[in-house]
């Protein structure tokens, strides 16, 4: 049984950085990371697959809500939600997953981890930007966007998951 | 009816997955920039302390700049009104000045407290609101008076408005020193460089040329530089021209920004609703 709290601090760290830090980051058009998606990749393995569904649909909900966008990151981030088990089944064949354990490079392997989260921010930046554009006239414009937007957001992964893992036990 | 209920266990997790994602499509389906900035107005009333906390930092580093783009703009002004340098002139203009009612156009100042350019339908939060007599459809100029967007939403201490980097934004433009016009939208390609649609194929528009707003705007006073054209070229059925216009306003760096009311708009609108002009109403 997990306790809660470290997964609502993650809730509120990456909801608040995505606000206040990486929403008015204002660079260029070709950079907006969508670090959020790190709090539905950390929730443990062996997680209830309506319970990551629910996690998905609050964080989807409230990027919604704070950036103004009516639906545009809940579709994205209720797909990855609902992807998540089969991507963990499918990269991860060792019978240890149900065993639970957040999804880090020491409990999956790097190789794993990094496929992990490559995979699962490519699925989500792609229905993001492609909704956000929809428009085939804009397509390689729009692959620019979810390569460098995505590339940015998978290192922000990798940094919150050594912090969110740090001094934590890991249970392999 | 005990394996219906066990095959419904098996694929609730699908049943429910499909049901959020329809109704969340379905919901951004229908969405306009309108419903979008009314979410962000409301989000406003909430995290706004934050992100004005963020934006007051933010703006100490551009204080300089800022300062001398008002000290340049001071200086334009009044060379401007020393041209008024008779005296019974300027005090024709004190009482204009003294009388609201005399002024079509009324104008204030607001901090950007968040602002994005790295979507496709960018907003602008800005830190004023009804209580300050912002109201919808207010124009958003620069500091140096370029266009920048419209107020499209407000709660009471906050609005919304969508800048011309928004794919839903219209406004119409004219290439100054010449009638000219088209209209101003953006593509979602590049934040420096917006659009002017559907110029006459006479117009010949040249790099460097000016853009500046039409008089014919609800939102925009005349002459409101848009920017400068940077390239032209004649759409494929050789009919009109798609101008590329480079934006005087710099958005993304945008700290504080001027607001214009038409007063005048009210009384023009409901002119337009007037019985009298619709069709069946004609007199015989």
């Amino acid at each position: 049984m997990y306790r809660i709290y470290p997964f609502v601090i993650l809730f509120l760290t990456t909801a608040l950085l995505q606000v206040f830090l990486f929403d008015n980051l204002s660079v260029s058009i070709y950079l907006d990371p969508l670090v959020y998606v790190a709090f539905v990749l950390l929730l443990p393995l062996d997680i209830r697959p309506v319970t990551l569904l629910g996690a998905g649909l609050a964080m989807g909900l409230a990027m919604d809500f704070a950036m103004g966008t009516a639906g545009l990151n809940t579709v994205p981030t209720l797909l990855i939600a609902f992807v998540r088990p089969y991507l963990v089944a499918g990269l991860y064949s060792r019978d240890d997953a149900r065993e639970g354990g957040i999804p880090s490079p020491e409990r999956l392997g790097r190789a794993v981890f990094a496929k992990y989260v490559v995979a699962a921010v490519a699925i989500h930046h792609t229905v993001f930007f492609a909704l956000e554009s929809l428009s085939a006239s804009l397509l390689l414009h729009t692959a620019l966007r979810i390569v460098a937007s995505g590339a940015v957001t998978v290192a922000c992964v990798r940094l919150i998951v050594s912090v969110f893992t740090a001094k934590r036990s890991v249970r392999v | 009816m005990r394996k219906l209920f066990e095959f419904i266990r098996s694929v609730y997790v699908v049943v429910l997955f499909v049901a959020l994602e329809a109704i969340a499509l379905n919901y951004y389906a229908r969405s306009s920039h309108y419903t979008q900035a009314r979410l962000l107005v409301r989000s406003a009333e909430i995290a706004g302390g934050v992100h004005g906390f963020f934006a007051g930092v933010r703006r100490y580093f551009t204080l300089g700049r800022e300062n001398r783009m008002l000290a340049g703009r001071v200086a334009e002004l009044e060379e401007r009104l020393a041209a008024y340098g008779v005296a019974e002139t300027a005090a024709r203009l004190a009482t204009y000045l003294d009388d609201p009612k005399a002024r079509t156009y009324r104008m204030m100042a607001a901090t950007v407290i968040s602002s994005s350019v790295n979507r496709t339908q960018n907003q602008i939060i800005l830190d004023r609101g009804r209580l300050d007599g912002v109201v919808e459809r207010m124009a958003v100029l620069s500091l140096d008076g370029a266009m920048v967007g419209y107020v499209v939403d407000c709660t009471d201490r906050y609005s919304v408005a969508i800048p011309v980097l928004n794919t839903a934004y219209r406004a119409s433009g004219r290439i100054a020193e010449s009638d000219y016009i088209g209209s101003v939208y953006w593509d979602g390609a590049d934040q420096h460089v917006a659009l002017l649609g559907d110029v006459s194929k006479y117009a010949d528009p040249q790099p460097g040329q000016r853009v500046v707003t039409t008089g014919f705007s609800q939102f925009f006073p005349p002459d409101v530089p848009i920017g400068t054209v940077e390239s032209a070229e004649l759409n494929e059925t050789q009919t009109a021209y798609t101008v590329r216009v480079r934006l005087a306003a710099e958005i993304a760096t945008m700290t504080e920004v001027l607001l214009v009311e038409n007063r005048d708009r009210a009384e023009i609108e409901s002119l337009r609703q007037s019985e009298k002009l619709k069709p069946n109403n004609s007199p015989e």
